[in-house]
């Protein structure tokens, strides 16, 4: 007797599938990986990569000294090191103020990204505002699916008069500019890191609760849908245990590539000045201390570049990378491009 | 399609109304006091806030409250506007002109240049420039409007003196301001014309080349992709074949036979980058120092001065709904085969 085991097909790996080959030899998804694997280290090493200038509220809550700190932030054996690296204390998002001078002072060995109008250190603020940037994308994509997966679920599973109007209701959220609505609540609430998030999260949803009541309805007409509710299954069980997670998974991950758009939203309402509270590492609000020298500052074109230059061009690799790692997945899971 | 339109119209006010209850449902989370700052002028007025709260109902309940502000809005009150010392519908009125040129010279070039390029890279698919075309896209796709903004301000106008930014040459705005040039549209470009000086509308033509440059880069990269591929599409299907093998010259053929069936799509796309623009035109505003709508709002919005707000997202609002409702209206001219039923 053959040994049992013989026939059975060979599982596909997922790296080994069609999708994942194509998705691997398109060059532009490859560099898209790569943009963003740079910023994901950037934001994990953080604090090993500022160590030797973090601000004083930050050592305080980690309980470091200056020259302590230079070490033990940058050696793994030590507790500190991953206390730094996955939840440093709130104060580590203020970017130090070398000085109080509004005048910028150009890269030096010390600050060798220069230093904004302010006494920002540039450098600090773009490390630790990779950070910020992976934070609010993850935490707005998140707060999105919940509400897109409440409201789109209803509408999709009861139909008639409930998806009526909250259809409506996405037709009315999508007609104001979402620039606008997350202004309207800014005047409203106040600004701060938190609020801008739900701002931005309560604009963005209305086009995924679409997706998914789409989704729904075309999974709810599959047979067995009804072979399921023939057997018997409740409402909520044939909701959460068959409808839903056959439906959810093109919002899940078209919301998680939006990233950079969400990115750009947050940065834009940072430079005008209502995101995080000042001083806070933001690559927004880093280009908005930049404002005043950006335009031939005392008859010396260029001569501050470096206080818009860093801020934007990380600003616009990093939704570039977003961007690239997205058109590809949707390529390599579109079913006509075979 | 008288109907449809008809229908269009009998929907609109629906909407608007669902729109007013959305953003007085927000205005709900304000204390009445700070609700009736809205309409506190004076000191005087300040002083005597419970006066106000009872004469526009903020102390009664939701219902009585939404009938009676909803009546000073058609009523034209949409209350005062700390940030620019006057009522808000008198501000909107006196910087609508503004962002309305700058509106009409982002949008039309910018949807002109994408159909453009979207022809030039279908036709001419895999060479030289159709490879322009993708990087383009792509890099203007994932730059914020107000990053190339900045960069735009920086390198062309501080560093190569190009252009300008406000709205024209200081000398032309005194002008106006003392009356020896009269306004009558409030646009520079028009007006320039009207007053039979050409120099003038030639300057504010110059002026406008940074912001229409800047949200050319970013918008008309979606359309470019857009009609690139549904050109492609179309080129591939029979009755172009026909239409080549009738022995029409190739220009007919590319921009009447295919290109028109091509562009369906592009009105959806047209109709989403008006909303974008909406948007767009507030930080291009700031950036450029053009007083405009943006260059109020947003300080507005700093300083918490929510009727100022307000107006704007209901402003936003109606134009954003009757754009929708345009949108509707021309895919019934560009493609009669959509029935209006």
């Amino acid at each position: 007797m053959s040994s049992p085991d013989r026939d059975v097909p060979k599982r596909e790996r997922w790296y080994e599938s069609k999708r994942f080959r194509r998705f691997r030899r398109n060059p532009l998804a490859v560099a898209g990986v790569l943009i963003l694997l740079f910023f994901a280290g950037m934001a994990l090493f953080a604090p090993a990569l500022t160590a030797d200038r973090l601000p004083r509220g930050c050592m305080r809550d980690l309980g470091l000294g200056r020259s302590e700190a230079r070490e033990a932030l940058r050696d793994p054996t030590r507790a500190v090191f991953w206390r730094a690296m996955i939840a440093p204390p709130e104060s580590c998002y203020k970017i130090p103020r070398v000085s109080y001078s509004p005048v910028p002072k150009p890269p030096s060995e010390k600050y060798p990204l220069g230093i904004a109008s302010g006494g920002y250190d540039i450098y600090y603020g773009i490390v630790w505002g990779a950070r910020t940037s992976f934070y609010i994308g993850v935490l707005v994509v998140g707060i999105v699916l919940v509400i897109a997966t409440i409201v789109g679920g209803l509408a999709g599973l009861f139909g008639g008069w409930l998806d009526n109007l909250l259809m409506r209701l996405v037709d009315v959220v999508y007609s104001i500019p979402g620039l606008v609505l997350a202004m309207v609540f800014a005047s409203i609430f106040g600004r701060g890191l938190i609020k801008t998030m739900i701002a931005i999260a309560l604009v963005a949803w209305p086009i995924y609760a679409r997706m998914l009541r789409g989704n729904i309805l075309q999974v709810k007409a599959q047979d067995y849908i009804s072979a399921a509710h023939a057997v018997g299954a409740g409402n909520l069980r044939l909701f959460f245990k068959h409808i839903l997670p056959n439906a959810i998974g093109p919002m899940i991950i078209l919301a998680s590539l939006d990233i950079g758009a969400i990115v750009i939203t947050a940065s834009t309402l940072a430079f005008l000045g209502l995101g995080a509270d000042v001083g806070y590492a933001d690559w927004g609000q880093m280009i908005s201390f930049a404002r005043s020298w950006i335009s031939n500052p005392g008859g010396e074109p260029l001569k501050y570049w470096f206080v818009w230059f860093w801020p934007s061009m990380a600003i616009a690799l990093f939704v570039l990378g977003w961007n690239l790692l997205g058109d590809a997945v949707r390529d390599a899971l579109d079913p006509r491009s075979q | 399609m008288t109907t449809f339109i008809a229908r269009g119209l009998l929907q609109l006010p629906v909407v608007l109304l669902a729109l007013s209850l959305l953003i007085f449902g927000m205005m709900q989370f304000l204390t009445p006091e700070q609700r009736a700052a809205t309409y506190v002028r004076t000191e005087q007025q300040a002083k005597n806030i419970d006066l106000i709260i009872r004469q526009y109902n903020l102390d009664k309940g939701f219902w009585a409250q939404y009938t009676t502000w909803l009546n000073q809005v058609l009523h034209g009150n949409l209350g005062y506007s700390k940030q620019s010392h006057e009522p808000v519908l008198t501000t909107i009125r006196k910087r609508l002109p503004v962002w309305t040129e700058l509106a009409i010279f982002m949008f039309f070039p910018t949807l002109a240049f994408g159909i453009w390029m979207g022809t030039l890279a279908a036709t001419h698919r895999d060479k030289l420039i159709d490879q322009f075309v993708r990087v383009f896209a792509i890099a203007g796709w994932s730059l914020p409007t107000f990053v190339l903004g900045i960069w735009l301000l920086a390198v062309l106008y501080g560093y190569f003196h190009c252009c300008g930014i406000g709205r024209a040459d200081d000398k032309y705005l005194i002008e106006f301001a003392k009356g020896t040039l009269k306004t009558y549209t409030g646009m520079i470009t028009i007006d320039g014309l009207l007053n039979g000086r050409p120099n003038v509308t030639f300057s504010g033509l110059k002026h406008l080349v940074m912001p229409v440059l800047t949200y050319m880069v970013v918008a008309s990269a979606q359309i470019m992709r857009v009609l690139r591929s549904s050109m492609l599409d179309v080129l591939n299907s029979d009755y172009v074949r026909t239409a080549r093998a009738k022995g029409l010259p190739e220009r007919v053929v590319n921009l009447k036979h295919a290109r028109h069936n091509a562009i369906i799509p592009i009105v959806t796309i047209a109709g989403l980058m008006f909303t974008f623009m909406l948007e767009g035109v507030f930080f291009i505003e700031i950036i450029f120092n053009i007083p405009g709508l943006g260059q109020w709002a947003v300080p507005a919005a700093i300083q918490l001065d929510f009727p100022a707000v307000i107006g704007i997202a209901l402003l936003t609002g109606v134009i954003v709904s009757i754009a929708n409702l345009v949108v509707d209206i021309l895919y019934g001219i560009i493609d009669p085969r959509i029935s209006f039923q």
